[in-house]
């Protein structure tokens, strides 16, 4: 049972990884390669929430893992502020990079570039604050794990519940936003036919902006997360990235539904098939997880470039039925 | 003498980034690929080397086991009947370089099949993919290249003191850069060079006069990872051990990238630029790196301001000069140039 637990809260977090890279890939057409680095990012900050305000001094300092409600102390000041924070991120690189490339005309090859030239900023920067991170509080920051700091609710894993209650919470919200307001209205306008939106006078702009923040919080609130997984060292965004494209291509990056399938499928079977193949082929290859990932991505690529989402099943299911 | 090893370390990585940069040119600069999965290449080189190549030797003089322990003795072996027998040595590190040549031309041509129909940005987020998970693999496996312990590979040049090894380096990639300026110059004037530049401009045309953008595409990418592969190799040999951590995305991806975006796309004068001031720029940051954080009194490793430092730079060059110090100019082939000079346009 942990085996598939793990695995559903690592798909539950590439599922928010995913939703924000297809959601600014829907709006300003480029694939942002800082993704993964936009969930480090998210680490780091609750890090530093648990460093530097932490929830209960006296265990850290000892070392002992934290009770209960130190654990829902952190969840509860984590998650919302790395969200807030991931979301300035995201505004801030998309207007000030990627905005004033787009009036200038750059193809989206040089915005590509411009993306990854943001992931080495953002690593160079992250590593240079878990060093400084490290040296104010005398504690190694430039690799973590949160595990000892998980606890026990019933039968299961404090994060099992917490990630679920938090894809649902966040779900639910975007689906309000997006189908019960009027801004929603007009960003998946926006998303479905920019210039169609402009003609009816919504502004494209709003909607991208808003985007880049949604992108970005989720993202974080990922990355907050993450460490309970596995260890977060400044690097973890190139690693990750695999799983978050694999997952958006998926489940095709022109619509949202196709992060949420496309991340669980890959998040799910990433984990997951890796086990169940390791209790064939011995231990040995549950670090090649990412393989799984990209064979999954490269059989998608061939049969259905569009992803899962862009295959029409009807037709393939009359076809099969009349046949 | 240590400006004479800054000096010769400069023009050391001048030669290795040249034969990326340029090979990453033919691919992206003339042909429009957006490989961002250059890094690859690169490791297929050091992967030829320390991999195959080691694994002739443990054929050769019969040593069975593992790679990772292997290398250590066929080191040893190998080093010894270098230094009596040059000829050996000279004939081993061409076939290093050839071994890696071809491996990395028929990595290039398999991990573009995928992708050969895609359009930019997916073809841009595969061959990343591919090339971040390959990197992992050989990171993790011990067998491919020593996984992380890494692996030791002979000294091809252990007749040569060893005060003049870096010298000797600094020379065989100058002179293999060189043949690479040649040899990139010499495909852009062909009509294959100006198939890529339509390639590039417009697929739709180049498909309407009958040529197949998949097949192209997979020749450009061969032939670019071949190039490549043999900087890697060149560095594995030089470095007398390969490690994957050696071959990172930001070391062999995306400085390639900046060089040739620094330089001027398209054209091999601006490569050249691009490569020789961001190579003095890294080097020199690197060497005085513990200089830079006492002065400033850094509490981190000085690597990630390094890192800061070109993320910034890149964004800096799309933003105010995306076509670099040099502009692409047209080709001019012979005919064109006899029909310009004719008409005084071009003197």
């Amino acid at each position: 049972m942990p085996v598939l637990e793990g695995a559903i809260i690592y798909a539950n977090l590439i599922v928010l990884l995913s939703l924000g890279l297809t959601m600014t890939y829907i709006t300003t057409a480029v694939p942002n390669f800082a993704q993964g680095s936009f969930a480090v990012f998210g680490s780091y900050v609750s890090l530093t929430l648990l460093r530097l305000h932490g929830l209960n001094p006296i265990y850290y300092l000892i070392g002992e893992p934290s009770g209960k409600e130190d654990f829902f102390k952190y969840i509860m000041t984590s998650i919302p502020i790395s969200f807030v924070l991931g979301g300035v991120l995201g505004v801030l690189i998309y207007v000030l990079v990627l905005k004033p490339l787009i009036a200038k005309g750059a193809e989206v090859v040089m915005l590509m570039i411009a993306t990854l030239a943001v992931d080495l900023i953002l690593l160079g920067c992250l590593g240079a604050y878990a060093g400084y991170l490290g040296s104010i509080t005398k504690k190694g920051a430039v690799k973590f794990i949160f595990t000892p700091y998980d606890i026990n609710i019933g039968p299961t894993q404090g994060i099992f519940i917490v990630s679920i209650l938090v894809i649902l919470i966040l779900l639910f919200s975007l689906f309000l936003l997006l189908y019960k307001t009027k801004f929603g209205v007009a960003m998946r306008a926006s998303m479905e036919n920019p210039s169609l939106a402009v003609i009816m006078g919504v502004n494209v702009e709003y909607t991208r902006i808003f985007s880049w923040f949604l992108s970005g919080g989720l993202a974080a609130v990922a990355g907050c997360l993450l460490p309970f997984r596995q260890e977060i060292v400044p690097a973890t965004g190139s690693i990750i990235i695999v799983s978050i494209f694999a997952a958006s291509i998926v489940g095709g990056l022109g619509t949202i539904y196709g992060a949420l399938f496309g991340g669980y499928i890959i998040g799910i079977s990433e984990s997951y098939i890796t086990y169940q193949l390791s209790t064939v082929f011995g231990p040995g290859i549950l670090v090649y997880g990412k393989v799984i990932s990209l064979v999954i991505l490269v059989i998608t690529l061939i049969l259905a470039p569009k992803g899962l989402t862009g295959v029409r099943w009807r037709k393939i299911w009359r076809r099969s039925t009349s046949s | 003498m240590a400006q004479e090893y800054l000096i010769l370390n400069i023009l050391l990585w001048i030669g290795f980034y040249l034969i990326v940069a340029l090979s990453l040119n033919i691919e992206y600069g003339f042909g429009g690929i957006p490989n961002f999965g250059r890094a690859l290449a690169v490791l297929m080189g050091a992967v030829a080397v320390g991999s195959l190549t080691n694994r002739i030797l443990m054929l050769y003089f019969g040593i069975g086991g593992q790679i990772v322990e292997a290398s250590g003795s066929i080191k040893t072996i190998t080093n010894d009947l270098v230094a009596q027998n040059p000829a050996a040595g000279i004939s081993l590190f061409i076939i290093s370089i050839v071994v890696a040549a071809i491996l990395g031309s028929l990595t290039g041509a398999l991990f573009i099949l995928p992708s050969a129909k895609l359009s930019e940005d997916y073809l841009a987020i595969t061959l990343l993919s591919i090339s971040e998970v390959v990197f992992m693999t050989t990171y993790y496996h011990p067998d491919i290249i020593g996984g992380y312990y890494g692996i030791s590979v002979p000294n091809f040049f252990a007749f040569i003191p060893g005060e003049q090894r870096l010298l000797l380096f600094a020379v065989l990639s100058l002179f293999f850069a060189f043949l690479t300026y040649l040899f990139v110059n010499r495909i852009l004037t062909s009509p294959y060079g100006r198939l890529l530049k339509a390639m590039r401009e417009d697929e739709t045309v180049v498909k309407t006069y009958g040529k197949d953008v998949m097949k192209i595409r997979i020749k450009t990418v061969a032939i670019g990872s071949g190039i490549a592969a043999v900087a890697g190799a060149l560095y594995s040999m030089y470095a007398v051990n390969v490690i994957a951590t050696n071959f990172s995305r930001v070391e062999w991806t995306f400085y390639p990238f900046l060089m040739i975006l620094l330089g001027g796309l398209g054209n091999s004068r601006g490569v050249v630029a691009g490569v020789c001031a961001f190579v003095t720029a890294r080097i020199t940051l690197t060497t005085y790196k513990f200089e830079i954080a006492q002065a400033f009194n850094l509490p981190f490793d000085p690597v990630w301001l390094e890192y800061i430092l070109f993320g910034l730079l890149m964004l800096l060059i799309l933003v105010y000069r995306p076509e670099g110090i040099f502009k692409e100019k047209p080709i001019y082939t012979k005919p064109v140039k006899k029909v310009l000079k004719k008409e005084g346009v071009l003197k």
